[in-house]
């Protein structure tokens, strides 16, 4: 038996301002292209059960396209693979904060062969399949009285499908993690007794126990894709969004199905400007734009300056920055000040600095163009000082 | 000390070439009216400040006829016809068994004195009492009243020859249907409790309920009798129940009737249950497992088991990691061996283990959930005693009267096992604790083959008073137990006793009449033997301030077994009863039974304030269960226009 195991497709999610020639956000128009994508995959593969591990949709209110490319999609595969059962649940996204919001989901319970799961957690039970789908949505971790997550007292194959974040299973620094999302103890996933846990919530597929998987998303849907390049790095699949095909026939096999993006994120190698100046900076932006293997028209790209002082900031080539900026869908010049240090406890206790050292060590450090010679600037501010105080002892 | 008493003599030490007066035992004749039997307590004063203390033992009577012959001829024959003319002289003859001379050197023959019944300070001194019921630090804890001539004297004895470390154990012989085995061990136990000065710390007693309810009402007042109450009061001790019980009982098979005959509605509520799972119970797989059956070759893979597998993380050949915590877990691991040598083709080896030997090892430890059904769960949930929480003057009552023999030996080991190495490391929460078990010729058997049971009662019996770990125990026949058992036990009771036993050799120091009296022993008496008595003594205890097993069940009857549902409501309720049974019925409506089973189990072992709210929140939300029909070829949908579309 094999199940194509989906999560955190995030229909509707928008960001950044470019728009498609028909007026949709291009980024909410290249999810909706992903989850295309990838559910043209997964009638390839055709599999006996269809998963969603929560989030469908990016908001409780979707977007008109948004329900309406689902609702295509969804018939697509009932039609493609008329025997797979669906199984959808609500995740953190989709879940509505009161009662009385309701949830787009149930729309999908009219259709026949998709089961959806929003609320309270369920046990499915597939005869045909020989498969009992515990369903533990978003909201059933939240509502008080935590849910016992042990397989049913039946035969046959056992997978638990949920939304949430595995409590200590990922590292502290997986920057890729959504906020909100219900914590999970591991003890209370009882992992061991199932035959698959489909997790969903964590956007980088990663896998948890042997038979425990957060499948991830299918495109970069948070705030910050750049932390999820770097987790996907650290497993091994950067710049790869997909799908997992679970085949549970003898052995749990996961294979992980990659889904072709409409376009890429690049994290630029990092500047660091502590010494540079202006136009140092300039030319290792545009070094690393020309060295940026999918060009940039189109793309996310991010360029991180570290220790950056505001003065050489402000100096930069914005115009060429600004060029960037509109041939990418995306250019994210991200520029991070120096940590600002103090002095403390310099000197004999009771002896100050005269206004002559003070100048001296300022201009000693302060950033300079590169055709500024430092030891000449330092000898005329100090003998513009000595003059003045010179000055001031004749009068 | 007394060396002399207002009392009058009542008999004299006589001495002859046949009969000589000893340094240990001597003769006195006493009137024929006289109230001195076996087993009393009397004194000898040499009138030079030599005093010798002693207990009778044997008695005679007989008169200056020097044959039977003699008194056939003067009656002619017939018992009814003529008599002697004169009265015969007739002669009380005592033996008396020597406990103390004072001064204690030099040792000499009992002086040719007059005998007089001990006083209440002269039981004192002739027990050797004065050194441990007085002074700064007494320990005397009192056995029961000696009686003799009209006098009541408590005798007790040492608190540290009875809970250690000088000396400790008790063993308690008496033949059946008497209630004095068990009563004599409540009321001991109450005494202890009462009487234990606080220098000596503290001290809890575990009782194994094995048969019957007799410790099932151990905080009930029972019923005494105004002679009860004036032993109670020579005693020192107050006549009450026990304040504090703790009463634990497995489960029955259905997982949620407590198997104990204290069910009834009012009382079952105290009762928690005794659950364990693999982790308890795979330690003492030897308790379980048949020896005859398990060869080397299964013991090398129980031990890889225990060594390399439970509570570890495992890893197979296959990729699979296994943290195998319960028998469910074990399962699956099994599982996952013999799926994998049967995909890997003909192979039958795993690890060097044989897949037979694997099978047999698998049929034998997933048995034991079966077998122990009730006491032993397959998804690890655990309800036990409070080891390291232990509470002073409190009992804990393991009910396993109504549990497989193999089950009761997996309790009595682990349980004693347990208790033992919380002692070691000083971290039970008491100092003492006094193991009761009732018929120990079935654990410790003087014949038969060795087993865990018995050797784990052996290391105790000698070793436990290092520890504080002091085991009462109680047998019909103390001749069918293992002699070092009872040989290490320090202190040791004599109820009521059957005459095929006395013939044993255990009881050749013991005089005829010593023998005939504890063959004919009335219902509360004793014979007491304690490392400070040189000689037996017997004492009058009262009944226990308990109420009896059979009294009990009369009160407070069992309740009948309930189903699943009415259990679980009945528990509840029973913990708090302003809780509504309609709402406990409501909220488990349609849950699975191990959930509920294993909700219902740590709301016991919790005891929160709101026992209905815990139990509702760990329950957790009722997960529905929805049975999808197979799909069927239909009308396909219709597409809507792609939204997205370029």
């Amino acid at each position: 038996m094999k199940l194509a195991h989906l999560a955190d497709i995030h229909l509707g999610f928008r960001q950044y301002h470019r728009l498609t020639p028909n007026g949709i956000n291009q980024r909410e128009a290249d999810v909706a292209a992903a989850f295309r994508r990838a559910i043209d995959g997964v009638v390839r593969a055709a599999p006996d059960m269809v998963i969603i591990a929560g989030d469908l949709f990016n908001s409780v209110r979707p977007s008109n396209p948004a329900i309406l490319h689902s609702f295509n999609l969804l018939s697509t595969l009932r039609a493609a693979l008329p025997r797979a059962p669906i199984v959808v649940i609500a995740g953190n996204h989709d879940t509505p904060r009161s009662v009385e919001t309701g949830t787009i989901l149930r729309l999908f319970e009219a259709v026949e062969g998709v089961s959806v799961v929003a609320e309270r957690p369920k046990d499915l039970v597939f005869d045909d399949l020989d498969v009992t789908v515990t369903c533990v949505p978003h909201t059933a971790w939240l509502s008080g009285a935590r849910p016992t997550l042990t397989p049913p007292d039946s035969s046959g194959r056992h997978v638990l499908v949920t939304h949430g974040e595995v409590a200590g299973v990922l590292r502290r620094d997986a920057t890729a993690l959504e906020h909100g999302g219900a914590l999970v103890d591991p003890g209370e996933l009882h992992a061991d007794r199932w035959d698959y846990i489909a997790l969903g919530h964590y956007h980088v597929a990663h896998q948890v126990a042997d038979n425990a998987w957060y499948s991830g998303s299918l495109e970069y849907v948070s705030s910050n894709p750049w932390g999820e390049l770097q987790d996907e790095e650290r497993e091994g699949r950067p710049g790869q969004k997909g799908w997992l095909l679970v085949d549970l026939t003898d052995r749990l096999e996961v294979q992980f199905q990659s889904v072709a993006l409409a376009r890429h994120i690049v994290d630029l190698p990092p500047i660091h400007a502590a010494s540079l100046a202006p136009a140092e900076v300039d030319a290792e932006i545009v070094a690393h734009v020309e060295a940026c293997a999918p060009g940039l028209d189109d793309q996310i790209v991010r360029q991180v300056v570290f220790d950056i002082p505001r003065p050489i900031a402000r100096d930069l080539d914005h115009e060429r920055i600004r060029a960037f900026k509109a041939g990418a869908l995306h250019f994210h010049l991200d520029l991070r000040r120096p940590v600002p240090h103090r002095e403390i406890g310099v000197g004999a206790p009771g002896v100050r600095q005269t206004l002559t050292d003070v100048l001296t060590e300022y201009l000693g450090r302060r950033p300079l163009d590169a055709d500024v010679d430092r030891p000449s600037l330092v000898d005329l501010g100090v003998r513009y000082m000595q003059a003045v105080e010179q000055g001031l002892r004749e009068e | 000390m007394s060396q002399t008493s207002g009392n009058a003599p009542v008999g004299r030490v006589v001495a002859t070439e046949t009969l000589p007066a000893g340094t240990h035992q001597f003769f006195f004749w006493s009137a024929i009216d006289t109230p001195i039997g076996i087993g009393a307590i009397v004194r000898v004063d040499d009138g030079a400040g030599r005093s010798v203390y002693a207990v009778v033992v044997d008695g005679k009577g007989y008169s200056d006829l020097a044959s039977p012959l003699h008194e056939v001829v003067v009656a002619q024959g017939d018992p009814a016809g003529d008599r002697a003319p004169t009265r015969r002289t007739e002669v009380r003859l005592w033996t008396a068994a020597v406990l103390r001379q004072d001064p204690e050197e030099p040792v000499q023959p009992v002086p040719l004195a007059d005998v007089r019944l001990a006083t209440k300070e002269d039981v004192e001194v002739a027990l050797r009492m004065d050194a441990y019921v007085r002074g700064e630090r007494p320990t005397g804890i009192p056995i029961g009243v000696y009686r003799a001539g009209g006098l009541s004297a408590p005798v007790c004895m040492d608190a540290d020859f009875l809970l250690g470390p000088e000396s400790a154990h008790l063993n308690i012989s008496g033949v059946s249907g008497l209630a004095t085995k068990t009563s004599a061990v409540e009321f001991l136990l109450a005494s202890i409790f009462q009487r234990l000065p606080a220098h000596k710390g503290s001290v809890a007693a575990v009782c194994f309920n094995v048969k019957g309810p007799d410790l099932c009402f151990l905080d009930q007042p029972g019923e005494l009798t105004d002679a009860d109450r004036e032993l109670y009061a020579v005693l020192g001790i107050d006549p009450r129940p026990f304040d504090r019980v703790r009463y634990l009982a497995p489960f029955r098979a259905d997982g949620v009737n407590l198997n104990t005959l204290r069910s009834h509605p009012d009382l079952v509520a105290d009762v928690q249950p005794l659950v364990w799972g693999l982790r308890e119970v795979l330690g003492f797989h030897e308790v379980l497992l048949n020896r005859d059956d398990i060869d080397a070759k299964a013991d090398g893979f129980l031990d890889f088991l225990v060594d390399r597998v439970v509570e570890k993380e495992f890893r197979d050949e296959w990729g699979t990691t296994h943290r195998v915590q319960s028998f469910a877990d074990l399962d699956r691991l099994f599982r996952a061996i013999f799926d994998g040598l049967e995909q890997a083709g003909r192979s039958d080896i795993w690890r060097t283990h044989h897949i037979a030997t694997i099978r047999k090892v698998r049929n034998r430890l997933l048995n034991i959930s079966t077998r122990c059904k009730g006491l032993v769960t397959d998804d690890g949930s655990v309800s036990d005693l409070p080891f390291g929480e232990f509470e002073d003057r409190t009992v804990y009552v393991l009910d396993v009267a109504g549990m497989d023999q193999v089950a009761q030996d997996l309790v009595f080991t682990r349980v004693v096992s347990t208790l033992r190495e919380h002692l070691e490391r000083r971290a039970l929460g008491v100092d003492h604790v006094i193991v009761f078990v009732d018929e120990l010729n079935k654990y410790a058997p003087g014949d038969g083959q060795d087993t865990y049971v018995r050797k784990m009662l052996l290391d105790i019996s000698e070793r436990g008073r290092y520890l504080g770990l002091v085991l009462f125990a109680a047998q019909q026949f103390r001749s069918q137990v293992h002699r070092r058992v009872v040989g290490n036990a320090g202190t040791v009771l004599f109820g009521r006793m059957d005459m095929d036993e006395l013939a044993t050799p255990g009881y050749q120091v013991l005089s005829p009449a010593t023998k005939i009296k504890l063959a004919t022993l009335p219902k509360g008496e004793l014979m007491v033997r304690h490392p400070h008595f040189t000689q037996p003594v017997f004492v009058r205890f009262p009944r226990p301030a308990v109420m009896s097993g059979p009294t009990g069940t009369k009160r407070f009857p069992p309740s009948s077994d309930v189903s699943f549902e009415e259990a679980v409501v009945r528990q509840l309720t029973a913990m708090d009863r302003r809780i509504p049974a309609g709402r406990v019925r409501d909220l488990i409506a349609g849950r699975r039974d191990a959930d509920v089973r294993r909700t219902l189990l740590a709301t016991k072992r919790a005891r929160p304030d709101d026992p209905f709210e815990y139990f509702r929140a760990a329950l957790g939300p009722a997960v529905a269960r929805e049975r999808v029909a197979a799909r069927r070829e239909g009308v396909p949908l219709r597409s809507v226009e792609d939204p997205y579309a370029p």
